[in-house]
């Protein structure tokens, strides 16, 4: 179990780490492009596990909907704007207000799509969350 | 040489939140191919969309290059990192930790190894210190997402 928690926390830890890496490489060419060798590099690197573990065609990807395809594109843009940011506002900025747009989508999204969840719990979240925001935006410069 | 934090602007912060917003539209969309497919297939194929999605905009927009110098070999390297994360995530998701205790823990790891590396100036990016808002707002925005994540769910 502690075995377990270490590795997840170690998964955050990457996160961050790849975020950082990535941030660097766009200081010395753009976003863009540091999103583009993130990509081109990961399909590299798990094409390679694919080929030593098997199983990548395993299962039914053909029956998941069309808009499961959709990922891609979207990770393009989001590893683009973490690398832009990253470098303007530091790791920890940039982390904190990703979270706050994920967990406040996150609720908006289980809320579109019907997912039972209990109300006053969403609301003291998203409140907390807002809270947060409107302290980190609030100093002056 | 460490500089205090600056208070994002409005740009960054709409673009912070915009980015957590796309980051929850991809763990849906990879999330259910890989209800469809293994896990490793849905890492494979958006590597392998966003590739091509990203030559197109290469082309398109012929962004300048900031330097002229070289970065070094191991900035290339953050894809790499990414594909562990995969693989790291999907091992503990299905233990006794489960989805909630995965992500919890995932974005402690997360606000920790950034405020480390801010406060180091680590991977040649800039150093900064965090003060006691930043601190403020950490505690307030974790806070609120670990309600979510913990009571957020149905009852």
């Amino acid at each position: 179990m502690i075995g377990f928690a270490a590795l997840a926390l170690l998964a955050g830890v990457l996160v961050s780490l790849s975020r950082q890496i990535n941030g660097r490489l766009a200081l010395s060419t753009s976003a863009w492009e540091s999103s583009f060798w993130n990509h081109v590099v990961g399909l590299g690197f798990i094409t390679l596990a694919a080929l030593v573990f098997g199983g990548l065609f395993a299962g039914a990807p053909q029956d998941a909907p069309w808009w499961a395809y959709l990922g891609g594109p979207v990770g393009v843009v989001f590893i683009a704007a973490g690398s832009w940011l990253i470098a303007r506002i530091g790791a920890a900025q940039t982390a904190l207000l990703i979270i706050a747009g994920q967990m406040i989508s996150g609720v908006m999204i289980d809320i579109i799509m019907g997912t039972a969840g209990n109300t006053l719990a969403r609301i003291a979240g998203v409140a907390l969350i807002l809270a947060g925001m409107w302290v980190a935006r609030s100093a002056k410069d | 040489m460490s500089n205090p934090v600056p208070a994002p602007r409005l740009l960054h912060f709409t673009a912070a939140f915009g980015a957590g917003s796309l980051l929850s539209l991809m763990v849906l969309f990879n999330g259910t191919l890989a209800t469809y497919g293994s896990l490793l297939f849905a890492s494979w194929v958006p590597h392998l969309t966003g590739t091509a999605l990203a030559i197109v905009i290469l082309l398109a927009l012929r962004p300048r290059r900031a330097g002229i110098s070289h970065p070094p070999l191991w900035a290339y390297l953050g894809g790499v990192v990414g594909g562990v994360t995969v693989m790291l995530t999907s091992a503990t998701m299905n233990t006794a930790l489960a989805l909630s205790g995965t992500i919890a823990l995932g974005l402690a790891g997360q606000m920790l190894f950034s405020l480390f590396a801010d406060i180091r100036g680590l991977f040649g990016l800039p150093q900064r210190m965090p003060k006691a808002r930043d601190y403020l707002a950490l505690a307030l925005i974790i806070a609120g997402s670990l309600v979510l994540i913990f009571l957020g769910g149905a009852a």
